[in-house]
């Protein structure tokens, strides 16, 4: 075992804090709003630290770091994208503004108003099928980084995972957005010290004419391993290439104006204006939200080449956790651990509480014949919850990613972003757009994903449907379908305005 | 040095310690005041209902 006495304090207070600091917000509950978006009471910075947290997972340090460690400072290319996405909407208020000025709960909500009931039940089923998968794989990629951190024996790895899931279940359940904005602000104070500490450290110990020299030698061939990626540039077909990058700056796009979790943010600012000070205050946050893990796996691939390579028994995956776990002195790895933890905390409560909120608002409520009362809502969005907490048991479990964590999760996630995106767009900007093109939209743009997943899942790797292909191509199909079922059928009635009012 | 990537990535790089290090202290403070008002807010809002209640 890696950790130490002291470490494990660390970590024992943190979590303990934070648990009391999630359960004493229960007594300000209310209602359903309160539960999901906090009553919109949420001020620019809090709603900054807020996003923060709950966009900095330790999923993302695992996918980042894993990124980092097969093509080295190139694959932090996807968070300047991703910055310079949130900084253009941020500006623009693109998608955003209108969005929040409408006072929906969720996206769907929105496609009820603009197009159909029915609209807004079948984008509710693709938001939640594609948002759960996509979370599916964050227990074991954090289970993964606890193992190999600590040193824990790897069959701790089920039970650990399912401590952490109940911890964070239950102040989720009981507190909703409010104990998740009180945890999210704690966990930021925490990441943010752990992460910038951890990559000082990184750079001082290992080196950065080291990193520099191994990661160029390992480029050219002429080091003690080989990188299969060019570790600088992104263009070069060995990195990301061209079809990738553009497939990234659409689907970034996208992410920023359609995710639901960073939606569920500008849904809870006080105004627009809040918003879109948000998103631009927020948007260097995501070069290094990609960038510092992405260092940790650059450090940990050119430990591994000066140490005689990766042993048998990691990846370009374990191996950064691995190699943090001997680097980090006694306290400081108690601390990053508890900073990790704070960071896995934070995502699932968040990405669990938005999911139930989808499920309740735009799947089942629809459906009930007679409103329930305020006590029967908040109560079946906290089962909801417990139910979403079960499958991220066992769908984490048993599922086996078919290539690396990015592609999964960027697959996954396109099984609603292309969708909703389009619906979103030409919901909001093209009055010509109804219903008979909103399903067309939903249908066709979810085919790719889901495509990619099952034959994928079939194959040989050589076989296997690239990601940028699955995702590009819903992208398409799913305007194509907006489109061409918009002007093949009657025109919405004039008096069909926008939900939104852009102004 | 001399490959424009690599000084890209450099500054890209310490520019984002940098930043999240700033991050960290002046959200930090700003983003404690918020939430202190929030609370005392919904606070305020739950002794209102309370006492309309009674």
């Amino acid at each position: 075992m890696t950790l130490t006495l002291l470490d494990w304090i660390i970590i024992a207070v943190y979590v303990f804090a934070c648990m009391a600091a999630g359960l004493w917000m229960r007594r300000y509950l209310r209602d359903v709003e309160d539960f999901t978006i906090a009553g919109r009471e949420v001020h620019t910075n809090l709603a900054i630290a807020s996003l923060a947290a709950t966009e900095f997972g330790l999923v993302t340090v695992m996918y980042t770091a894993q990124l980092g460690y097969e093509k080295g400072f190139a694959g932090a290319t996807i968070g300047v994208i991703m910055a310079a996405a949130f900084l253009l909407v941020g500006y623009t208020g693109f998608v955003i503004q209108p969005l929040r000025n409408a006072g929906v709960l969720t996206i769907p909500e929105l496609f009820e108003k603009r197009f159909s009931k029915r609209v807004r039940w079948l984008a509710g089923v693709f938001v939640a099928l594609g948002g759960l998968l996509n979370m599916g794989i964050f227990l074991r990629l954090g289970g993964d980084f606890f193992v190999y951190a600590t040193g824990m024996p790897p069959s701790w790895l089920e039970p650990v995972m399912t401590i952490l899931l109940g911890l964070l279940v239950l102040y989720t359940v009981f507190g909703g957005m409010l104990s998740v904005l009180v945890t999210d602000y704690l966990q930021f104070i925490v990441m943010g010290l752990g992460i910038v500490v951890t990559s000082v450290l990184v750079i001082w110990k290992t080196g950065w004419g080291d990193i520099i020299g191994t990661l160029q030698a390992a480029w050219a061939g002429t080091g003690p391993t080989k990188l299969a990626a060019d570790p600088f540039n992104p263009f070069h077909p060995s990195s990301f290439g061209w079809g990738y990058i553009v497939w990234q700056v659409i689907f970034q796009i996208a992410v920023v104006t359609t995710w639901q979790t960073t939606i569920t943010r500008v849904l809870a600012t006080k105004d627009s204006a809040t918003a879109k000070r948000m998103y631009r205050r927020t948007s260097f946050y995501f070069v290094g939200r990609f960038l510092l893990p992405g260092l940790w796996g650059v450090a940990a691939f050119v430990w591994f080449s000066q140490h005689g390579g990766l042993p048998a028994d990691l990846n370009s995956s374990t191996a950064m956790p691995h190699f943090l776990g001997r680097l980090l002195p006694v306290g400081l790895l108690g601390l990053v651990v508890a900073a990790m933890i704070a960071a896995e905390m934070t995502t699932i409560s968040g990405y669990m509480l938005t999911w139930a909120t989808v499920i309740y608002n735009d799947i089942i409520m629809p459906c009930l014949k007679k409103p329930l009362s305020k006590k029967g809502q908040l109560l079946l969005t906290r089962v909801i919850l417990f139910g979403i907490a079960i499958f991220l048991l066992f769908y984490g479990l048993w599922y086996k990613m078919p290539g690396n964590a990015w592609d999964y999760l960027a697959v996954t996630g396109n099984i609603y972003l292309a969708s909703v995106f389009t619906l979103l767009v030409a919901g909001l900007y093209w009055p010509r757009a109804n219903c008979y093109g909103a399903y067309a939209a939903l249908i066709l743009g979810a085919v790719g994903p889901l495509t990619f997943l099952v034959v994928n899942a079939c194959v040989t790797k050589e076989q296997q449907i690239a990601p940028e292909i699955a995702g590009a191509a819903s992208f398409g199909l799913a305007f194509l379908g907006m489109i061409l079922g918009s002007l093949l059928t009657t025109a919405p009635a004039k008096t069909a305005a926008p939900a939104a009012n852009p102004a | 040095m001399k490959d424009p990537f690599i000084i890209f990535w450099a500054v890209m790089l310490f520019a984002s310690i940098v930043w999240y290090a700033f991050l960290v202290v002046y959200i930090g403070i700003k983003a404690g005041r918020e939430l202190r008002t929030l609370i005392r807010d919904l606070s305020a809002q739950v002794k209102a209902a309370d006492a309309a209640r009674k």
